[in-house]
């Protein structure tokens, strides 16, 4: 059975087995994805692989506990089975919940994400030839590129979400992803370069000199980073960079405001709303309903419409991030941040683009304000634990700024930080705000997430690296 | 599932695909987390799928479905001939031959198939408990989860390869907080195995409350030179990194550290690394490969000196030698590539008591933070954010924090002089390590 079959009457009756033994909220979550992507490699595309998937998963909730199944079969006998186990999970729970479920006028937003030319009907070949002119362009950087890995993505995912409430909701969204990543050698020295562009759009976000674009970039940041010298460590100022700077935030701090954490109490910021967790200069928020952005959706995976959701308002903590779950927790509604990799996951809270708000300084005025450190113009990617924030981050483009200028390029240097010390100390806001895609894994689930930022510096950060 | 493979493998044939090869596997799976003594998910489920994947004369096509309807799969089979026609022909890109019966390895163990969810619930119960029993300082424990997973594979392709073979196990992990004057630090453990009974929920709890409890405390120190003792955890995730470059695919594509170093020293004389696609307690075991070809035991390191590289048939073929049983598959929905199955460190056993007696200055790390994003595995380079406990003239001085632990990937091996009494399963990655004891790295700090 297709998604196209599945009617009003099998999720109705579905969700009332699922409620059969009790339980609050219970929710059927269809799901129908196409995927390609594309691989080159030695100049040679290597990789073709496309994929067509459907499932289905029932999730019953009652008080603090979830029971879930997933069944890649979508008909009547597999989604009865799939109640059933969830239904049969709560044995011993009191009361039955409510047995009459109607479910509304299907909600279906088009148009808010518009694609224009799908990418079903573009030609394979047209895609490869876009990781060819990436290659090309990132080869003719330099005659020390030695590897180009260029990548292309493309997958369109279709939902269905219905629930106890009465909801339901249809969505249907389509991503794009070409990312280069490109390794320069000179004198027995390696280093990599890595670009990306990804939005929620149709092919008319790429072509050839898009693709060209994205390798030579990769291309130039391995290059640059063959003359880099290792890193000096210890405690100094860091500017950070736009567009993947914005990393520090997402890592640093926003998963520590997603409410999983906040409920358990793993995350420095639980029973801290109101309270001063920043400099005054900053401003955050997370924003899923951003047009066309690689993180955006119309909904969330739980059927709640996306939105902008201001977290931290001049240095003061405003908000948490939440899912229905948590939100009913709580007390509160909903955020739109219910999200989940696929049918096979169950949806926790999770961020979609999130951004420190543009300042008012500009770029080149916050180096030339810096005697001394280190300018972190894109990294690599991190880790923090929520529970105490301490993060850690490898920079892959990274330079020494003395007497106000950008000056040698820096190797392996890490910033090592905790979240709330970072924020109370970033004391500049450039305003050349830029977005960047990227995937984020939590528990197991990748989800595509965005970084907003502008240029913005930290008084003091501790790098780490192998220099002195 | 045969059914279904050989209809593929006949429609494939018959829309003109040269050499086909198809991968089916149909998996159960359970996954429960409990939070405060109540169970707070419980997820059950069931999934199955069939991947193709199509040889025309060099070029290669891969294609995916979780739908086995007859048109579904005709469909399938369109799109993979549809991905070979855009792929650069390679000669070395050929259907896998078949290598022999492949090597008895037991990887099923039908006890686990009889548990209830009660008895999964209670585990995980006991873990959690044992966690939060094992010491005061323990705020709460994050995430406790059991989980388990029954997979069946079935392979087979249009040269004659053609085997299956069914596969289970289980695990239950812990994430401890614990708390004392305003500092949070963290712990995990885990248990591993085939069956419920193979598992210790109370040893994992306590252990991840003692890995957090041990941190709590922690200061900052200055930077300095030191000896390093990595733990079973953090070497396996150092290891991790290196498994990649001691693929041929890495070496062949100019992007391993290891290139051209065969023969050569690259770890310290005391080390040796396998890689043991048939080790009976290996969470990776398998009879073959995602491509079909029978798993083995492969000498990576031998006395420190680097013996050769992990092969598909691809690099293999492309290299003049025969696979190592290392075409590995994600799942259905992905193509094999060349990669590790279970990493084994082997070498000469120190107590470990003994040598941190023996140590002036050092580290003992149990947690590094960044292994995956702070080291390239390309240069070798790394610099990630540690915590452990400090030794000083042969005793555990308390912990440290907000340090980082800078090196390159061949000087740390180099560096390796001596080997924990201490080895141990972590199935992240499924690797067998004691811990590493290496002289002389940069410990960075406030």
């Amino acid at each position: 059975m297709g998604i196209d079959d599945i009617d009003r009457d099998l999720l109705e009756a579905t969700i009332r087995r699922a409620l059969a033994r009790g339980g609050d909220f219970a929710e059927v979550f269809v799901e129908d994805r196409t995927s390609l992507g594309l691989k080159l490699e030695d100049s040679r595309v290597e990789d073709a692989s496309g994929g067509h998937e459907i499932g289905a998963a029932v999730r019953l909730t009652s008080a603090e506990r979830t029971y879930y199944a997933y069944t890649d079969e979508v008909d009547e006998p597999n989604l009865a089975v799939a109640a059933g186990i969830v239904a049969g999970a709560l044995r011993g729970a009191a009361g039955a919940g409510p047995t009459i479920v109607r479910l509304g006028n299907v909600r279906s937003v088009t148009g808010k994400h518009p694609i224009f030319v799908p990418p079903e009907t573009v030609t394979v070949r047209l895609k490869s030839e876009l990781l060819r002119a990436g290659n090309e362009a990132a080869r003719s950087v330099s005659d020390d590129v030695g590897q180009a890995i260029v990548g292309y993505s493309e997958a369109r995912q279709r939902i269905l979400i219905a629930n106890s409430l009465g909801e339901f909701v249809h969505d249907d969204r389509t991503r794009l992803r070409l990312v280069a990543s490109v390794i320069a050698r000179r004198d027995g020295v390696m280093q990599t370069g890595f670009e990306t562009l990804g939005k929620s759009m149709g092919f008319e976000l790429l072509d050839e000199a898009t693709a060209a674009e994205v390798g030579r970039r990769a291309a130039e940041k391995a290059v640059t980073m063959l003359a880099a010298k290792p890193s000096p460590v210890g405690p100094m100022p860091v500017v950070m960079g736009n567009g993947f700077g914005g990393t520090l935030f997402h890592e640093a701090c926003g998963h520590g405001l997603e409410a999983d954490s906040i409920a358990k109490g793993a995350s420095i910021y639980a029973g801290r709303i109101g309270e001063v967790v920043a400099s005054p200069i900053v401003n955050a928020f997370d924003d899923g309903s951003i047009t066309n952005e690689w993180g955006s959706g119309t909904f969330d995976d739980e059927g709640v419409p996306t939105q902008l959701t201001v977290v931290i308002e001049g240095g003061r903590l405003r908000q948490f991030l939440y899912d229905r779950l948590r939100a009913r927790q709580a007390g509160v509604a909903p955020t739109g941040n219910g999200r989940r990799q696929s049918f096979r996951h169950v949806p926790i809270p999770r961020m979609t683009t999130t951004c420190i708000g543009p300042g008012d300084s500009d770029p080149e005025e916050i180096i030339a304000a810096t005697s001394r450190g280190f300018y972190a113009k894109s990294l690599a990617g991190g880790q923090v634990e929520p529970a105490s924030g301490n993060f850690v981050f490898g920079v892959a483009e990274g330079y020494l700024i003395e007497n106000g200028k950008v000056t040698t390029p820096l190797r392996g240097a890490t910033l090592v930080g905790n979240g709330i010390d970072v924020l109370n100390n970033i004391d500049m806001i450039a305003g050349d705000f830029l977005v960047k895609s990227g995937m984020c894994g939590k528990d197991g689930q990748s989800v595509p997430v965005g970084t907003g930022q502008a240029t913005l510096r930290i008084k003091e950060m501790t790098v780490g690296g192998t220099g002195s | 599932m045969f059914g279904v493979v050989d209809e593929v493998l006949r429609l494939a044939r018959q829309r003109g695909a040269r050499g086909a090869e198809v991968y089916a596997e149909q998996a159960t799976s359970r996954r429960i987390k409990v939070y405060r003594q109540r169970v707070e998910e419980l997820t059950a489920a069931r999934r199955k799928g069939v991947g193709l994947r199509v040889f025309q004369s060099g070029a290669v096509g891969y294609a995916y479905a979780s739908d086995l309807s007859a048109k579904s799969l005709e469909d399938l089979v369109d799109r993979a001939l549809g991905n070979a026609s855009v792929t650069d022909p390679d000669p070395h890109a050929t259907l896998p031959e078949p290598q022999g019966p492949p090597p008895q390895v037991d990887v099923y163990d039908p006890l686990l198939e009889r548990a209830t969810d009660e008895q999964r619930i209670d585990l995980a119960l006991r873990a959690e408990k044992a966690a939060l029993d094992h010491d005061p300082r323990v705020k709460t424990v994050e995430d406790t989860i059991y989980a388990d997973g029954d997979v069946e594979i079935f392979l087979a392709n249009s040269a004659g390869v053609r085997g299956s073979y069914r596969e289970n196990d289980c695990y239950a992990f812990a994430y401890v907080l614990a708390e004392q004057d305003g500092q949070v630090e963290t712990g995990l453990s885990f248990t591993v195995g085939r069956n419920l009974d193979e598992l210790d929920p109370e040893a994992c709890g306590s252990e991840a409350a003692q890995r957090a409890c041990d941190l709590l405390g922690a200061r900052k120190v200055p930077s300095l030179k030191a000896t390093v003792i990595l733990d079973p955890f953090v070497s396996a995730s150092f290891l991790g990194v290196l498994s990649s470059a001691l693929t041929a695919d890495a070496v062949q594509k100019g992007r391993s550290l290891f290139a051209g170093r065969e023969g050569r020293q690259v770890a310290g004389g005391i080390v040796g690394l396998a890689d043991d696609g048939i080790h009976p307690d290996g969470l990776s075991s398998a009879p073959f490969d995602g491509e079909g070809t029978p798993c083995r035991r492969t000498s990576l390191i031998e006395g420190g000196i680097l013996q050769g590289f992990l092969y598909d048939t691809y690099t293999a073929n492309k290299a003049g030698v025969g696979s190592t049983g290392n075409g590995v598959r994600g799942s259905y929905a992905s193509l094999p590539g060349v990669r590790s199955t279970n990493l084994i460190v082997d070498g000469p056993a120190t107590p470990i008591g003994d040598v941190i007696a023996g140590i002036e200055h050092g580290v003992l790390v149990t947690n590094a933070v960044g292994v995956r994003s702070g080291a390239n595995p390309i240069s070798g380079e790394f610099s990630v954010g540690i915590n452990g406990l400090l030794i000083e003239s042969g005793r555990l001085a308390g912990g440290v924090r907000e340090v980082t632990l800078a090196s390159d990937i061949i000087s740390m091996l180099r560096n390796i002089v001596a080997l924990g009494d201490d080895a141990r399963w972590i199935p992240n990655g499924s690797v067998l390590t004691p811990s590493l004891v290496i002289e002389g790295i940069s410990i960075g700090g406030a």
